[in-house]
């Protein structure tokens, strides 16, 4: 127990944020649930007023993104998997990486308290003022559960920079880099340089509300603009926190289950991931479109907003191109990665309309927006993540899970998404507003409400039979072959199963011709 | 290799003379049939292009699957000039799309912004949770009450926290807030009524905070806007 | 731990990242919710109570465990620190920014009602600051030479002066509260106290670290890596006051 709990090791560590993050989802999915009953039929439903309704969509909001999707794709995949693909025995600094991991946990213990305390925080995942200054909720806990996870955050960033810089095996250039790998280093990037601006942003809330600054309030000199663009400074580039780890997971996936290297290595690294790096920092506020800013900034947003669509759709070609003239094989990981190849294509190109000003004038703050993000972040990125953990369910546990169940499990979840998001579209360009608790104005949406809401519940069966094949897999499943997919990469080829601590029984070397994808006739210098 | 540069050199000389060329005209009296017919285009667009990428996804994952256990890939390693072409052709296809889009959302959102000079005021104020119109003459009203075939624009702030305006039915919206003044206008076609709603967070009673926009014909209105309230 | 030896067969842990992030976790969010949120003096008493010990303790015992061992001695910590300080540039960064946006965009400034805030105390600060910069330089010099006692001593003086830098900004904001120019004011306090204020926390931290060098130091533990790192960091918020004095006081 002592060596799990206070363990300083990158492999526990990981395992440890896995867990975590499952737990936020499965408690965020579950309000989403709850939400999913309440707009099931006008009027009331489950509760009589939105004070219950605002608590669950905060913590639905907040925990997926913050808690759920960050911390498993930058802290459970990461932590598991850098060390081991670039042949280091740990981390460059393990105890701030423990120190790391308690954080985000008692960040979820914090937002937790939301449903004991009284006065939970009611300001949704975004906390504009002058409403979060003006409620009588608690937004001080808002406030701290994101500085928690954000100090995470960038000792997490730091320590993975150093790893990979430092501790690379013998041998190993930058071109033989895992392209996950890749992934996390722009992901970090983005933590290092955005998170402390949505922290100071969170952090002059907690100052205009408890100590009685004026930042935000006009009245007194403030401007309220001024935390919606700090806020989203941080809050668009976190959404390519997001997708570039998944992207790079999918990746991982289809190139052995492909038996193929990921296609055109370079210039999806050095193009697709730093691309996206580079101009996913400078489009904020294209969340801003309605906000009533200048208009010019809003034209120059647009531009830049719609060329995200070149380092993305580079990462899409790859994605593709990993299949061409491959040797496919349809095991669970890869049934959740080739659906992500259609759902990036649902979620990102509605992400176009939305990044054209004049359409989002009347988009904005609908449910088109919400089954956008739904399908980008809620499913495809979602989905990466559990195609990580079924691809490496064999080398963390050294078992395997129960195929069968593994498959109906992600029927049930991707019929059950569709159902649930696909209609929300329509109801969206017909104008339902997000973050209703009630539609009376639109009587005519029940049915579409409804179907959503049945769809919500065969995700939640899915997604209920999917963590019960990761627990059962792991504690009853079989012994597994070693490298049961026949990958090349490092943490497959070069360890024991499970690893051990130290992580490899020789300190790994590596030639020039080496590469995480030396399929068929490839070598390093042939990617 | 160089007739690849030279189609991308024209296919980006061409879009960039398209965005000024497209951006240009005159203010609109009605931009909400622009915006559902720029709508299409754009939903039509996006539809080829995941028609082609998701036509392109399941012929492989058919074509290739694997029919033996030790069967491996037999993916061929792209020379320099092909893994460039691969990257700079598909940008500049998408960079040449990039610019319609932007040329044509950024002469509709001029439209949006540049209200008829023959608009008609209103004055609205925003509170939790209910909104108050205020006409030229004095009048306010609960619901916003216009006459038919003139363009009105409304114009007004927050007394507390953000709201936002909206108006599904003719494609706009606008934050309002205190400390600013914001405006949003559109072109009521018909008699009818349509819902005005609050699209910005503000709290308990955010999903109550809306009312009903009344068109009606300019005599009714006249007289609806002489009776004193 | 088990940097050199990779191989060694068991799993490696630690007790105090856990207890740290407990004692964070009472003192800071819970403490401070308790009195700002819920107006219980108690409760928070209890809270940071409970958390400032741990902190302490978790502190106390990282840096013991850092400084037993060789992990510390590697040149990465020191690329680690520059690149958690990019992070710090940005936190400041973003303050400065919220307050150009204030200021470029207030009908006047100051807005009425501000006090005149003399130059005289941020000067005397800004002597306070550089020169304990320079002192620890000498102190780490010292140290160079294998002269430990002559390190403690520029050490001492380091930590006095920052000290006294600190009490100065007690001293300055007990005079302008005392003229009624509250933290909410208007938007110049709302800046002045927020961007002073930051930074002076930050010069608090730089003094617990240095604590954290000294007290090993007297029993004849010093880790260079440690005390280097304590040094760019030192320097890093000296070179932050440059930009608060010249963007608050003097612009
Ligand atoms: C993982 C998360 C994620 C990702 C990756 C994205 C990706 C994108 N998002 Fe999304 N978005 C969110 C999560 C995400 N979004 C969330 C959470 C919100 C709401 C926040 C809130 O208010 O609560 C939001 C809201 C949001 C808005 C604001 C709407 C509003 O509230 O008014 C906008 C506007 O521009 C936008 C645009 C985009 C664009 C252009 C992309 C692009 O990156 C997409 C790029 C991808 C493609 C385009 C497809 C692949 C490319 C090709 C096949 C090449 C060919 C294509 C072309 C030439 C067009 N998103
Ligand atoms: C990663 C991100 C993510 C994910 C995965 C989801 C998943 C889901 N979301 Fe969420 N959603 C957001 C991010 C996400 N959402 C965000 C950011 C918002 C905006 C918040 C805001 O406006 O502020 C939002 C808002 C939002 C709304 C809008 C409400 C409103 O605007 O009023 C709705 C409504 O239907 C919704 C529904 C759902 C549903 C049905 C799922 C389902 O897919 C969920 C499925 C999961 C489960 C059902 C849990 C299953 C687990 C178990 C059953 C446990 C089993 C346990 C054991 C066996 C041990 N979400
Ligand atoms: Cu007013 Cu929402
Ligand atoms: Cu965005």
């Amino acid at each position: 127990m002592k060596e799990w709990i206070f363990t300083t090791d990158h492999k526990r560590i990981g395992i440890l944020y896995l867990v975590g993050s499952i737990a936020a989802f499965a408690v965020a999915g579950i309000m989403a649930l709850l939400i999913r009953v309440e707009l099931s039929s006008l009027g009331p439903t489950l509760v009589e007023d939105a004070s219950q309704y605002n608590v669950w969509l905060y913590f639905h909001g907040a925990a997926m993104i913050l808690a759920f999707l960050i911390p498993g794709l930058t802290g459970f995949v990461a932590n598991y998997c850098i060390p081991l693909m670039i042949g280091a025995h740990d981390v460059a600094f393990p105890r701030i990486n423990a120190f790391s991991v308690w954080l985000f946990w008692f960040a979820i213990v914090l937002a937790l308290l939301t449903f004991v305390i009284p006065d939970p925080p009611d300001v949704l995942w975004t906390g504009y003022p002058p409403y979060s200054v003006q409620t009588d909720g608690n937004t001080a806990f808002y406030v701290f559960t994101v500085h928690l996870l954000g100090f995470s955050s960038i000792l997490g960033a730091v320590n993975f920079l150093c790893t990979v810089i430092y501790m690379r095996a013998p041998g190993m250039g930058w071109n033989q880099l895992n392209v996950f790998v890749w992934t996390t280093l722009g992901a970090f990037v983005i933590q290092l340089v955005m998170i402390p601006v949505l922290a100071s942003a969170v952090t002059l809330l907690l100052f205009d509300k408890y100590l009685g600054t004026t930042f935000f309030n006009p009245e007194n000199g403030g401007d309220v603009l001024l935390y919606q663009n700090l806020f989203w400074f941080y809050s668009h580039p976190a959404v390519y926190v997001i997708l570039l780890p998944a992207v790079g997971i999918i990746l991982e996936v289809l190139a052995t289950f492909a038996r193929n290297p990921v296609f055109n290595y370079k210039v999806t690294v050095y193009g697709g991931i730093w691309g996206t790096v580079l101009l996913g920092s400078d489009v904020w506020a294209h969340h801003l479109y309605t906000s009533g800013m200048v208009d010019w900034l809003r034209i120059g947003m647009m531009v830049t907003t719609l060329l995200i669509s070149l380092p993305v759709g580079l990462l899409t070609i790859s994605l593709v191109g990993t299949l061409y003239k491959g040797s496919i094989s349809f095991k669970t990981p890869m049934v959740y990665a080739t659906s992500t190849l259609f759902l990036i294509l649902l979620g990102g190109l509605t992400g176009i309309p939305l990044a054209m000003t004049s359409l989002t004038v009347h988009l904005a703050e609908t449910y088109f927006v919400m089954a956008h993000f739904h399908y980008i972040m809620g499913i495809t990125a979602t989905f990466a993540v559990f195609a990580g953990v079924y691809y490496w369910f064999p080398l963390m546990t050294g078992k395997m899970y129960n195929e069968t169940y593994s498959q109906i499990g992600f029927w049930l979840n991707f019929i059950g998404v569709n159902l649930t998001f696909w209609p929300l579209f329509g109801i969206g360009i017909d104008g339902m507003p997000r973050r209703y608790f009630d539609y009376q104005m639109y009587p005519e949406f029940e049915s579409t409400q409804m179907l959503s809401t049945v769809g919500a519940f065969i995700v939640a069966a899915g997604m209920a039979i999917t963590i019960l094949t990761w627990i059962h897999g792991a504690i009853l499943g079989e012994k597994a072959k070693p490298n049961p997919w026949g990958s090349k990469s490092m943490e497959w080829t070069h360890c024991e199963y499970p690893p051990g601590p130290g992580n490899f029984p020789t300190p790994p070397e590596v030639t020039a011709e080496w590469s995480p994808y030396n399929y068929g006739k490839h070598t390093a210098q042939s990617l | 290799m160089t007739i690849w540069f030279r189609v991308v050199a024209m296919v980006s000389a061409v879009a960039l003379w398209a965005v000024p060329a497209m951006a240009e005209g005159k203010p609109l009296q009605d931009h909400t049939e622009h915006w559902n017919t720029l709508w299409h285009h754009v939903i039509l667009d996006m539809t080829a292009i995941a028609v082609v990428f998701a036509a392109i996804t399941i012929w492989f994952l058919v074509k290739y699957k694997r029919t033996s256990e030790d069967q491996e890939g037999d993916s061929p390693s792209l020379s320099f000039g092909a893994s460039m072409a691969w990257a700079i052709i598909p940008i500049f296809l998408f960079l040449a799309d990039d610019f319609y889009l932007a040329a044509n959302g950024w002469k509709l959102w001029n439209d949006q912004r540049q209200v008829p000079e023959n608009a008609m005021e209103v004055k609205v104020t925003a509170s939790m949770w209910s909104w108050e119109y205020e006409y030229e003459n004095g009048k306010t009203s609960e619901d916003l009450v216009v006459p038919v075939g003139a363009p009105v624009v409304v114009r007004g702030s927050s007394d507390d926290v953000v709201h936002g305006m909206s108006l599904a039915d003719f494609r706009i919206k606008e934050d309002i807030m205190p400390g600013r003044i914001t405006y949003l206008w559109f072109y009521p076609k018909e008699v009818g009524e349509h819902v005005w709603t609050c699209t910005e967070y503000c709290g308990l009673n955010h999903s109550d905070m809306y009312n009903k926009v009344v068109v009606k014909s300019k005599a009714d209105f006249d007289s609806w806007l002489g009776t004193k309230g | 731990m088990a940097s050199e030896e990779a191989h060694v067969h068991h799993w490696e842990w630690s007790y105090y990242p856990l207890i740290l992030v407990a004692g964070i976790f009472f003192a800071v969010p819970l403490g401070f919710a308790a009195f700002f949120v819920y107006g219980s003096g108690l409760m928070s008493a209890l809270f940071i109570g409970l958390g400032v010990p741990l902190i302490i303790w978790g502190c106390a015992g990282w840096a013991g465990e850092g400084i037993a061992n060789a992990e510390n001695e590697t040149g990465w910590a020191l690329t680690g620190l520059p690149i958690f300080i990019v992070s710090e540039v940005l936190i400041f960064l973003s303050l400065f920014v919220s307050y150009w946006m204030l200021r470029l965009t207030a009908p006047e400034w100051p807005p009425p009602g501000s006090p005149e805030i003399g130059l005289g105390i941020p000067i005397f600060m800004t002597i306070l600051l550089v020169s304990s910069s320079f002192t620890y330089h000498i102190g780490e010099e010292r140290l160079e030479e294998g002269d430990k006692a002559g390190f403690i001593k520029w050490l001492y003086i380091t930590i006095g002066l920052g000290a006294l830098f600190l009490l100065m900004t007690g001293v300055e904001y007990t005079h302008l509260l005392g003229e009624g120019f509250g933290f909410s004011a208007n938007a110049k306090s709302t800046a002045f106290y927020s961007i002073t204020g930051f930074h002076a926390s930050h010069v608090l931290v730089g003094l617990g670290i240095f604590l954290f060098v000294l007290f090993p130091a007297l029993s004849g533990k010093i880790s260079h890596v440690f005390v280097t790192g304590a040094g760019i960091y030192w320097h890093f918020v000296d070179i932050v006051w440059f930009f608060v004095i010249s963007q608050i006081y003097i612009w």
